[in-house]
């Protein structure tokens, strides 16, 4: 026998060295069974004499001769051997031509033409960073399925039964957190890069919670936010506005003194002349300054009036400037988040922030400005992605008229009509407001920009707080399918939705077991920084599992409409035993999770999933398991968590109406959006009736959603069906640049190019 | 000569025009987060945007 057939079907030049070797190898794997050379070389012999007498040649022939010859001879052991490493060559063979497969996908397809490589909206699949992202991402997933997950787990994630978030992800870290930038600024920081002093201005503040954000979400999975930003960019405005006081009252000294009042004050005012003296917006006294300048002995009446004109005169001037001030630092943040990379550059940082509660004048103002400036826009008035921005509602304090931040409350309605941000969250929902303590933002509900809600704390009831904590993990269970497999019973529909919950619940624990075994000293920021809840007690050895019992281990769930279509025929939005059924199948699957907690005091939560990829990927399994079902699985997605079906007309209050129930069962989280036409900015009541109608119904929280859309060569930022209301053309043509000349002349924000 | 020139080039200006294959950008929202373009979404979500109805007030 000169040549063999390998496994791609093309000859190679025969070795008998070869098998050879892997007897042997077998052989010394075994420990016993000893062979020496004599034996090894006969064995060979025989294994080529089978093979020329069969004329065998292809390489998987040649292995099961080899694994039958070693047993003919009394060498069972050996055999084994063999045959393990022969299979975990396959293994390894297949893992390979599986995970090439996607990653030539990766490589040469553009992100247009390739799903695959638009999993995730906010990532740019086409970078080089980008790319690198989603290789790492392939690569763990395929080892974590086959290496790590309990079998019952990784089978039923494969075959859509449950979808395990983030799995790429499993063996590394946790989902998102709440930060409190306020103990962080407080003494300064190191982002484990450098180390960075207390921040003393409000563009500090607002460039340094850019840096936070970013370098936690460099230790984390999923998105951070900043669940009281009002209240720490206040502190930043109010140290501004210290700067700027004292700047205006020296100067104001200054002049008078070289007017020839009061001989040059401002050389005998001494250099820490305010040190310790409180100034804040809205002072009405002048401040005491002590010790008295020398010069002004025997002259106390001359040298108190000029006190309080120079008083007078910062007090009028250093609001102004703050506010301007406050403004750049506003735009500043939000310009970073829009554009600073985090993930090795493939992504800008998945940023949130909750505001609305702060009525002191520096919160009023850091809140005031952060809305003036999202309704400005980018650079060339682009609307800005992020930060998503949830604006906190609370009566009594910004809901109804005469409230100290109503005009706040107004003008947020006003941006999010036209920028679809701030979203709003409602702390008077009956399932927050009995954490609500008056002026504790820590007592905040706050929501993370995909929807997710931590507050409650089973594991330690004295800490149910916002600040510190976030998800740990979550897996969502496809209804769907459990509606199809019942086959019209719900008897049925609730033992393998029980089935579930516990396969859900065991692997949500084996997770947390390998997230508890982390150290400190694998999340340098997140952990040795103290963001993260009674991290701060630990030292950089120390196992993370006690601490991370204040996150929420989460179960979530995806259409819940077709779930019911494929029980009973109708969806929640259509009749109203279905919208009573959706209601017994959530609040079952919320019991569940209660006792759950109970009985671990871990936090078990149930969330109304948000599935971006999700709901493509379970629709397209079952539509291949159970064919093309009306209603059920006959569209392209499935619909999101408890949401009334997209495509389904119903008016926007009953929409409201149906959800609310469900976002008092969704203790890990949930969302209910409204679809208004137009363009709503030119109708901010029918915006304003809607967030109101929420608000009384218990909704936690809700959103708008409305056309928005910009044209890129005039920068007209509204509606757009097919022509272009500013500029007059349609998609795809030019603009003689003669009217984008006199267009500019109208219109400042025409883009200059 | 050279004020000749520049107004020769002023009058060709005229006709030049701008934007030509230039897309008109859509931001919608998905999952909670904004997306500036369309052409990120995945296909699933690309449907679900599409069969979207408004809900009347």
């Amino acid at each position: 026998m000169e040549t063999i057939i390998k496994r791609d079907g093309t000859p190679a030049p025969f070795d008998s060295s070869k098998i050879l070797n892997a007897v042997n190898k077998a052989n010394k794997a075994v420990g016993e069974e000893e062979m020496t050379s004599t034996d090894l070389l006969f064995v060979t012999e025989k294994i080529c004499r089978t093979l020329e007498a069969g004329k065998l040649r292809h390489v998987e022939e040649i292995q099961d001769v080899v694994e039958e010859a070693l047993i003919r001879y009394g060498y069972a052991k050996t055999a084994k051997a063999y045959i393990l490493y022969r299979a975990e060559h396959t293994k390894i063979r297949n893992a390979e031509s599986y995970l090439m497969d996607i990653y030539k996908k990766l490589t040469w397809s553009p992100a247009l033409e390739e799903d695959i490589k638009r999993e995730n909206a906010n990532i740019d699949g086409d970078t080089a960073m980008g790319t690198m992202l989603r290789y790492g991402s392939e690569g763990s997933k395929f080892f974590i399925d086959n290496y790590i997950l309990p079998k019952d787990a990784s089978a039923a994630h494969i075959s859509g039964d449950i979808h395990i978030h983030d799995k790429d992800f499993y063996m590394l870290t946790e989902t998102c957190c709440q930060i409190d930038l306020l103990p962080l600024f407080k003494n300064g920081f190191s982002t484990g890069h450098g180390y960075l002093r207390e921040p003393n201005s409000v563009e500090s503040y607002s460039a340094l919670a850019c840096i936070a954000i970013q370098a936690n979400q460099n230790e984390m999975h999923g998105g951070q936010s900043l669940p009281n930003f009002d209240f720490a960019m206040a502190q930043g405005v109010t140290k501004t506005y210290r700067q700027e006081y004292e700047k205006a009252f020296r100067a104001f000294l200054r002049i008078a003194g070289s007017m020839g009042r009061g001989r040059t004050p401002a050389v005998s005012l001494p250099a820490r002349a305010f040190a310790g003296v409180e100034l804040r917006m809205g002072m009405t006294e002048a401040p005491e300054l002590f010790p008295e300048p020398e010069h002004a002995s025997g002259r106390g009446s001359e040298w108190g009036d000029l006190l309080r004109e120079a008083h007078a005169y910062a007090s009028s001037e250093a609001p102004a400037v703050t506010d301007r001030r406050t403004y750049q630092a506003m735009e500043a943040f939000i310009h970073n988040l829009n554009t600073m990379n985090s993930r090795a550059g493939a992504q800008v940082p998945f940023s949130s922030i909750n505001y609305g509660t702060d009525s002191s004048p520096e919160g009023r103002m850091v809140i005031d400005n952060l809305l003036r400036t999202t309704q400005a826009g980018l650079g060339n008035g682009e609307t800005p992605i992020f930060p998503v921005q949830i604006f906190k509602v609370k009566a009594g304090v910004n809901f109804n008229p005469g409230d100290p931040n109503y005009d706040l409350f107004l003008s947020a309605l006003k941006t999010s009509a036209k920028r679809l941000f701030p979203n709003f969250s409602f702390l008077d929902a009956p399932f927050n407001l009995p954490y609500y303590k008056p002026g504790d933002y820590n007592s905040e509900v706050a929501y993370m920009g995909c929807r997710t809600r931590v507050l409650g704390n089973m594991h330690d009831k004295s800490r149910e707080v916002t600040c510190g904590r976030g998800n740990l993990s979550f897996t969502s269970v496809n209804l769907p399918r459990l509606g199809i497999e019942a086959g019209g019973s719900t008897d049925k529909f609730f033992s393998l939705l029980d089935d579930r919950i516990d396969l859900v619940f065991r692997q949500l624990l084996h997770r947390f077991k390998i997230q508890g075994a982390k150290k400190v000293r694998n999340y340098p920021f997140l952990m040795g920084q103290g963001i993260w809840l009674d991290s701060e007690k630990l030292g950089p050895d120390d196992r993370i599992d006690e601490v991370i019992r204040h996150g929420t281990l989460t179960i979530g769930f995806i259409g819940l409409a077709e779930a019911l279509k494929a029980l009973i025929g109708k969806h929640h939005g259509e009749d109203a035993r279905a919208q009573e059924l959706g209601l017994q199948i959530i609040g079952h699957m919320r019991k569940r999770a209660d006792a759950e907690s109970l009985k671990t005091g871990l936090n078990f939560t149930l969330i109304a999933t948000p599935a971006e990829g999700l709901s493509g990927r379970f629709v397209t399994l079952d539509r291949k398991k159970y064919g093309e079902l009306p209603g059920v699985t006959d569209r392209e997605y499935y619909t999101n968590s408890f949401h009334v079906p997209v495509y389904f007309p119903v008016k926007a209050f009953r929409k409201i109406q149906l959800e609310a129930p469900y976002h008092a069962l969704t203790n890990a989280g949930h969302i209910t959006y409204v679809e208004l036409d137009g363009d709503t900015s030119k109708n901010t009541q029918a915006f304003e009736s809607v967030i109101r109608y929420m608000h009384e119904q218990g909704i936690g929280y809700g959103s708008v959603n409305h056309p928005l859309d910009r044209d890129p060569v005039c920068g007209y930022v509204g509606v757009i069906n097919d022509v272009c209301p500013r500029c007059g053309r349609k998609e795809g043509e030019g603009v003689n640049v003669e009217v984008l000349d006199a267009l500019r002349k109208i219109y400042p924000d025409v883009p200059v190019r | 000569m050279l004020l000749d020139t520049q107004k020769r080039t002023e009058v060709k200006d005229v006709h030049k025009t701008v934007g030509e294959n230039v897309a008109f950008e859509r931001t919608r929202r998905i999952t909670g987060y904004l997306v500036g373009t369309l052409d990120r979404f995945n296909n699933a979500k690309r449907a679900e945007e599409r069969d979207r109805v408004k809900h009347g007030t």
